[in-house]
């Protein structure tokens, strides 16, 4: 199989993720609950991940949450920012884990910035939406759909000088972009750990520059005779017994970025989302692509996308077609009827996977 | 040879403090909080000698980890709480 839809998770998993998988569930019992050593080491293994993770992202380990995935993690610097009514202004290339919980509060939205890697029009219409007023801000740093990295650097300052408390959805970031806490000076920037972090599904991370409401109540192994909820991160928003094989492997896949580089990675995606383009505008189809775009590329033919897909699927291709979960997106290039084929490319992008995707198009065109 | 109790209101603050303690080159072991000594209920500290006390909470303070009481262990076996 040709893998190509790293933008929904990274695939193969490194045999270093899996083996540090395998490695906590062979030695690992419950972190911060008891004192013996499997408890204990089940406790390293988790500060170990926080470590590494607040080294990449330029924070203490205390402001490393740990969540089951992007969406809980936005749920949850939603949950703190957001009142039912408030103002909130997001991009245009917002992901359903967004939109969603924000129509869920019934909030006044404003989409601010529609154009396609156009950062004049993403800064100056999310500067005219702050001016107007808003409670907060949730913005993407790379949209899931059409690989357009959004100036957010820029936007931070914007947010920050307006005093709007500011939300990071770094789902397609993480790991590819540099992403700092610090300088962003983010309230939160949430984050899967299963796609370019190249750990297993079911952790994720949200960075906390501010203390969350929590969303889920429970155990935390810290101040247990309160029945509020611990004043101190990490416990606030971790309730729960933590998922410790996933964090395992969360830190495996941290480790590699942080050896290999986020930059390095970053280059060769780009590099092959490139070459896909160009390759795929030489064959008559309808292309996403521009200046400030990462790894994916989506593009549109004659043949209905979903078909399209299951027809490189046969040819043991794996895209991913549709919607994405992100119909604002979609709304906003023009695509929401049609949706678009997505090529993602992932840590090992090469030249062969390309070439090969390029080949099962033909037969599938031919 | 006389023993000292930093303690933490979580694991990870305990697990930062050891990380730093073991930076600065003082010996210290992770530990679950003596019941008495917590009154929150459940928490964890780190033990090391007692002559290490002193260097050991400046560190944690350099570094701004929050930690929350100090006791020593005297030659008699008893605890008692000081004041850092």
């Amino acid at each position: 199989m040709t893998y190509l839809d790293h933008g929904a998770t990274s695939f193969p998993k490194l045999p270093e993720v899996r083996r540090a998988v395998h490695k906590a569930l062979e030695r690992c019992a419950n972190p911060g609950r008891g004192g013996y050593g499997a408890a204990m080491e089940a406790a390293k293994t988790v500060y170990g991940c926080r470590e590494a993770a607040a080294k990449l992202f330029e924070c203490a380990p205390e402001q490393v949450v740990f969540t089951a995935n992007c969406t809980h993690g936005l749920n949850i610097a939603i949950e703190t920012l957001v009142k039912p009514g408030s103002r909130v202004v997001v991009s245009g290339f917002e992901h359903n884990a967004v939109t969603r919980p924000l129509y869920a509060r019934k909030v006044g939205l404003t989409v601010a910035g529609r154009r396609l890697f156009d950062w004049a029009d993403t800064l100056d219409s999310f500067a005219a939406a702050l001016k107007k007023g808003a409670d907060a801000a949730v913005f993407t740093h790379v949209s899931n759909v059409f690989g357009y990295i959004l100036p957010v650097e820029e936007m931070a300052a914007l947010c920050r000088s307006a005093g709007v408390p500011f939300i990071l959805d770094a789902a397609q970031s993480a790991g590819v972009l540099p992403v700092s806490l610090k300088k962003l000076g983010a309230d939160y920037i949430a984050m899967p750990g299963h796609k370019g972090l190249l750990g297993p599904q079911g952790a994720g991370i949200l960075l906390c520059g501010s203390l969350p409401k929590p969303l889920l109540h429970g155990g935390t192994g810290s101040a247990s005779r309160l029945q509020e909820m611990p004043d101190f991160l990490p416990d606030r928003a971790e309730a729960g017994t933590l998922n410790v094989p996933g964090i395992a492997g969360l830190a495996a896949g941290i480790r590699y970025v942080s050896q290999e580089g986020t930059a390095a990675i970053a280059r060769r995606e780009r590099r092959q989302a490139r070459y896909c383009a160009e390759a795929l505008k030489n064959r008559g189809f309808r292309v996403f692509s521009g200046e400030h775009q990462g790894g994916t590329v989506s593009f549109v033919g004659k043949t209905d996308c979903e078909e399209l897909a299951a027809a490189l699927a046969q040819q043991g291709i794996a895209v991913r077609s549709g919607l994405h979960c992100a119909p604002l997106a979609h709304e906003s290039a023009g695509t929401l009827d049609t949706g678009t084929v997505r090529v993602s490319f992932g840590y090992n992008a090469c030249d062969a996977q390309t070439r090969q995707f390029l080949q099962g198009l033909d037969g599938v065109r031919a | 040879m006389m023993t000292g109790f930093i303690t933490f209101r979580s694991v990870t603050f305990a697990q930062r403090g050891e990380t730093v303690l073991r930076r600065g080159n003082i010996g210290c072991s992770l530990q679950r909080t003596p019941r008495w000594m917590e009154e929150q209920g459940c928490g964890y500290c780190l033990r090391l000698k007692l002559a290490d006390a002193k260097e050991a909470l400046r560190l944690l303070r350099q570094q701004q980890v929050d930690f929350r009481k100090v006791y020593r262990r005297k030659e008699d076996g008893s605890v008692e709480e000081m004041v850092p």
